[in-house]
């Protein structure tokens, strides 16, 4: 995976990848066989974002897949030079709300399952050994939608406003005033945990 | 501490909750895409052959059964009287008579 990448530097680094514009030429002169270095470079990047947001790790490789398949299937309309990064991470946040809406319409029939899944979905994340991680993880999970997911894609991924906004289809304003509204949200949650710092 | 540098940390610390997956995660979405992207449609070829393939096995399938059944009614059928002596006697011309050989 891409380590310690913030959003934009890893973006700046696949923008430099030859071998990137030459997959996404490849597979639009129908060599199909090129495109598995596309999904081998960001498949991980692109359950983590999945992730993210259902929080279910069979539900978020399903939805790599078939994000992959519908880039795939119109890679046609690919802008030539542009990153394919961003193009994948719209299309796999957008299957991915799309996702959290149908659970949001059918949540009372899911009332029952609530917590243990929520368990389940929580020790799926291996990094969440601390009680730093799991306090946050906590926080984030508190959010309304939009928020944790604003907030999740900027503070878990690492993505800028500018970004988040293309990914959701949002404003960059908007993206600022889910984040604002987050941030007040998450300090009070996580007071005790930062109050004492004065760097 | 100022919201700013709040959220400052807090996206330092936020940074490993990214999910990671197993070792196999990304080989594992490989092979799915893969297999799903180099699924070409059929042609024409195995298009007429899908449809001829059930078509020939029937016919196979009459052919077998008239056979067997024009076999079956070849060993079963009456056997016809084969010509007796009786029928057939055997006669003699003598002296502008016939005599036959049991009279």
């Amino acid at each position: 995976m891409r380590g310690t990448l913030t959003g934009t530097e890893w973006e700046r680094l696949t923008q430099d990848d030859p071998f990137e514009g030459r997959a996404i030429e490849a597979v639009r002169s129908g060599n199909a066989g090129s495109y598995d270095y596309l999904v081998s470079k960001y498949s991980k990047r692109v359950v983590s974002i999945a992730w993210g947001i259902v929080r279910n790790a069979h539900d978020a490789e399903d939805l790599a897949q078939e994000a992959f398949v519908k880039a795939f299937q119109n890679i046609g309309r690919f802008k030539e030079g542009e990153p394919f990064g961003p193009w994948i991470y719209r299309i796999v946040t957008n299957l991915a709300l799309d996702v959290v809406k149908h659970r949001s319409r059918f949540r009372h029939e899911e009332l029952t399952d609530v917590e243990p899944a929520a368990r389940r979905d929580s020790a799926e994340l291996g990094a969440l050994s601390g009680e730093l991680a799991q306090r946050i993880d906590a926080a984030l999970q508190s959010l309304p939608e939009n928020q944790r997911v604003v907030a999740r894609l900027y503070l878990v991924e690492q993505f800028d406003h500018a970004e988040i906004a293309s990914m959701m289809n949002l404003s960059e304003g908007t993206v600022r005033s889910h984040l604002s509204l987050a941030r007040k949200k998450l300090k009070e949650q996580l007071a005790d945990l930062y109050e004492g710092s004065h760097d | 501490m100022t919201d700013d540098k709040f959220f400052e940390r807090l996206r330092e610390d936020a940074r490993p909750l990214q999910y990671d997956g197993d070792d196999f995660l990304a080989a594992r979405i490989a092979a799915r895409v893969r297999e799903r992207v180099t699924a070409r449609p059929p042609t024409v070829a195995q298009l007429l052959a899908a449809w001829m393939r059930p078509v020939a096995a029937s016919l196979a399938a009459l052919v077998l059964s008239v056979t067997i059944g024009l076999t079956w009614s070849q060993q079963h059928q009456e056997p016809t009287p084969e010509p007796g002596i009786s029928s057939n006697p055997i006669e003699v011309a003598m002296a502008g008579e016939l005599y036959g050989v049991d009279d």
